[in-house]
C-alpha cells in the first residue's frame, strides 16, 4: 500500500473479523516457508489446517521461498512430512527453481553458467535444462594462483554453498571480468535462523564476497527482488491487487510484498519482531517505509479461526 | 581546495621536498616492487635516502608475510632494511589487537601462518588457521564448539577461507562482546607475474555481511598504520613523506595524518583520477588528492645523488 507520507500507517494488528474482510478481498495468498509455515523440520501449529482451509474457500495458495538449498520435489516431500495435505508442486516457488527459470527464460542463456551453490541449486538448473559448469575435485595443477576457466561460461550464479572456498572464489572473479558474463544471486539473505536460535551464514555473504572481488553488482533473483513474483505471474494469471504475502522477514517478504504491489502481513514467528515492523513505519526514509507490513499477526494460526466460520 | 598540490615533481622541487622531510614511508606494491621484481631503480633510492640520513619505513597492506619475511624480500631484491623498519598488517594487527583492543585472551583467526606468527609473538594465541572443511550436517555447524577465551575475531588474507571458517567468524561475533578486527578492505592482492586474486576485503565483506557488524579495520588508510610506526621512531608528522600508488589508501592515509604526500606512477592509481578527486566537491576525494605525483620513484634519484 504505497502514498503514506509522515507517520504511521501500517502495522495493523489482525483479529476475527477483519481478517475474514482481508481474505474475501484476495484470491492469492503467498506464503514465505521458514518462519511462517514452518520452523526446520516443525509446522508452526495450525498452518498445515490454515493452507487446507484457504484452498477449500477456492483461494489460490503459492509459497515463495529464497531458500535455495532444496529442489522443488523436496520440498513437497518435506510438505507432506509435516502434515500439509496436498501441496503441489508447481505451487513452490524457491529462488533456486526461480535462478534456472531466469537463466532458461528471461536470459536465454546461450552458454554454461558457473555455479557456487549447493545440490538444490545444480538440480534446478539440470532440471530446466541450462548447463553446469561441473566441478572437478582435484584439477592437477590448479592453485588460486592458476585455474583452468571453461570458457563457455555465460553466467555465474552465486548462493548459499556450505563447501564455498577461496579457489571458487577466484573463479567466479574470472568468469565476471567478461561484462558479458552474467552475474545472479539467488537471494540476498545474510544468514538463515537455525533451530534454538542460533544462524548460519547465508547467499548474501558469499555474494557481498564475490560483488567485492568483481566490483560488479549481482543480479538478485530472490525476494525482496520482484522476479520471483513475476515468474509466478507468468505460470498463473495474477493479480497483485487481489494478491496477498505473508512473511516473517521485514527485509526480503514484506519489501518483496511493497515491491510488487501486494498486501503484506508480517507474522511474528520468525525472524522479524513487531518493534522493528514499528521502527520502519515511522522512519523518513522511503526505502524503509516499504518494510512495512500492512498487517501483522502472532501466527497464521491467528487465520484459523476466520476460515473456520 | 588546497593550493598547489597534485604537481609534477621535478629537479628543484625533489630537492626542495627531501630537504623539508626526515622520514619517507614507501608503500610496496606498485612502488618499490612489482611481485618479486624491484621496480627498476627503486634500491638505490631507499638506499640514497638512507646514506643521506632519511629514516626510511615500509608500510604494507598486506598480510601475508611477518616483518622479517618482508626484510628478507627486502634483501634479496638489494634493499637495504631491517625487520623493524617494516610494518605490514600481520604485524601491525597483533599490536592493534593487544593495544588498543586490550586483547587479554585468544583470537579466532582467519589468516595466514604470518598473522599466527605476529600473535604469538605478542603473546596472543590464535585458533582457526590452515584448511577447514566442513563436515556434518547444518546443525552442526551452527553448534561448532566454540572456545570461551576467545574474545576477538581477526579476518585476514586467507586462500584457506571456506564456509566453515565464516561460519565459525559468525557464532563468535553473534556475541557482541566479541571484538571484531580486519587488516585491510584491498579488493584485490597482487601476487608475482602481474597476475592479482580477490583480497583481503572480499573475505571482510562476507563476515561483515553474514554477522551484520562493521569491522576495526586495521591497514591503510586507517591512521593507526601511521601511528604504529611514529609511536615507536617518535615520528613528527610534518617531517614525514608518504610515498604511495593507491589515492585511496595511501594518499588517504598521509592526508589523514598530516603528511606530505607523493603518488608514483607505477601501480594502481593514474594523475587523470587525482586531478579528478582534485576537482570534486567531496571533502572525502580532497583527501585523495596527492601534493606531487612523479613516474617512478626511479626519477628522484638524481636530486639524491647531486
Amino acid at each position: 500500500m504505497a502514498g503514506a507520507v509522515g507517520g504511521g500507517r501500517g502495522c495493523v494488528t489482525l483479529h476475527g473479523a477483519q481478517i475474514r474482510d482481508l481474505l474475501d478481498a484476495k484470491h492469492n495468498v503467498l506464503f514465505d516457508c521458514d518462519g511462517v509455515i514452518w520452523n526446520g523440520e516443525t509446522a508452526v501449529s495450525g498452518a498445515p489446517e490454515v493452507v487446507t482451509l484457504l484452498k477449500q474457500r477456492g483461494k489460490r495458495v503459492f509459497f515463495v521461498t529464497n531458500n535455495c538449498t532444496r529442489p522443488r520435489e523436496n520440498y513437497v516431500q518435506k510438505f507432506s512430512r509435516l502434515g500439509f495435505t496436498d501441496v503441489a508442486e508447481e505451487e513452490i516457488f524457491s529462488s533456486a527453481y526461480c535462478s534456472a527459470a531466469y537463466l532458461r527464460d528471461v536470459a536465454r542463456l546461450q552458454g554454461k553458467v558457473y555455479v557456487i551453490g549447493c545440490g538444490g541449486v545444480m538440480k534446478e538448473l539440470r532440471d530446466a535444462g541450462v548447463p553446469v559448469v561441473e566441478e572437478e575435485d582435484a584439477e592437477p595443477g590448479a592453485s588460486i594462483y592458476n585455474c583452468p576457466l571453461d570458457p563457455d561460461v555465460k553466467a555465474v550464479l552465486v548462493g548459499y554453498d556450505e563447501n564455498f572456498t577461496f579457489m571458487k572464489l577466484a573463479k567466479a572473479c574470472c568468469y565476471l571480468r567478461n561484462s558479458e558474463c552474467l552475474f545472479l544471486a539467488t537471494d540476498p539473505d545474510p544468514w538463515h535462523p537455525l533451530r534454538g536460535g542460533r544462524i548460519t551464514p547465508g547467499s548474501g555473504s558469499l555474494t557481498a564476497a564475490l560483488e567485492t572481488a568483481s566490483s560488479r553488482k549481482a543480479t538478485v533473483i530472490g525476494k525482496p527482488s520482484r522476479f520471483m513474483f513475476e515468474c509466478i505471474a507468468s505460470q498463473f494469471d495474477l493479480d497483485p491487487a487481489r494478491s496477498l504475502m505473508i512473511g516473517d522477514r521485514l527485509e526480503t517478504d514484506i519489501l518483496f510484498g511493497s515491491n510488487c504491489g501486494l498486501a503484506t502481513v508480517l507474522t511474528l514467528t520468525g525472524v522479524s519482531t513487531l518493534e522493528e515492523a514499528l521502527a520502519y513505519r515511522d522512519s523518513q526514509e522511503p526505502q524503509q517505509k516499504d518494510c512495512t507490513p500492512d498487517y501483522v499477526v502472532d501466527s497464521v494460526a491467528d487465520f484459523l479461526q476466520a476460515l473456520e466460520e | 581546495m588546497a593550493a598547489s598540490k597534485c604537481t609534477r615533481l621535478t629537479g628543484t622541487l625533489s630537492r626542495q621536498l627531501l630537504d623539508s622531510v626526515d622520514s619517507v614511508l614507501f608503500d610496496c606494491d606498485g612502488v618499490i616492487w612489482r611481485g618479486d621484481q624491484a621496480i627498476p631503480g627503486a634500491p638505490e633510492v631507499i638506499n640514497s635516502l638512507k646514506k643521506s640520513g632519511k629514516r626510511v619505513f615500509f608500510v604494507t597492506n598486506n598480510s601475508t608475510k611477518t616483518r622479517q619475511m618482508y626484510a628478507d624480500k627486502l634483501g634479496k631484491l638489494g634493499f637495504d632494511a631491517t625487520a623493524d623498519e617494516v610494518f605490514g598488517t600481520a604485524y601491525c594487527s597483533a599490536v592493534y589487537l593487544k593495544n588498543v583492543c586490550k586483547l587479554d585472551g585468544k583470537v579466532y583467526l582467519i589468516g595466514s601462518n604470518a598473522m599466527r606468527q605476529e600473535l604469538e609473538d605478542v603473546g596472543i594465541h590464535p585458533l582457526g588457521v590452515g584448511p577447514d572443511p566442513i563436515s556434518g550436517v547444518q546443525k552442526d555447524w551452527a553448534n561448532v564448539p566454540l572456545d570461551k577465551e576467545v574474545q576477538a575475531v581477526l579476518v585476514g588474507f586467507d586462500e584457506h577461507f571456506s564456509y566453515m571458517k565464516l561460519n565459525r567468524a559468525l557464532q563468535y561475533l553473534c556475541n557482541s562482546d566479541c571484538q571484531f578486527v580486519g587488516t585491510n578492505t584491498d579488493t584485490r592482492l597482487p601476487l608475482e607475474g602481474g597476475k592479482a586474486v580477490p583480497g583481503t576485503g572480499c573475505l571482510l565483506r562476507a563476515v561483515e555481511t553474514a554477522a551484520q557488524r562493521q569491522a576495526q579495520v586495521v591497514g591503510k588508510p586507517s591512521n593507526f598504520m601511521f601511528e604504529c610506526v611514529a609511536s615507536q621512531f617518535g615520528l613528527d608528522p610534518e617531517r614525514c613523506l608518504m610515498v604511495g600508488d593507491r589515492l585511496d589508501t595511501d594518499i588517504m592515509l598521509g592526508s589523514n595524518c598530516g603528511l606530505k604526500t607523493l603518488l608514483t606512477l607505477t601501480g594502481v592509481s593514474t594523475v587523470a583520477e587525482a586531478e579528478a578527486n582534485q576537482k570534486s566537491e567531496c571533502p572525502q576525494r580532497q583527501k585523495m588528492v596527492p601534493d606531487f605525483y612523479i613516474d617512478s620513484i626511479a626519477d628522484i634519484l638524481p636530486a639524491l645523488q647531486a
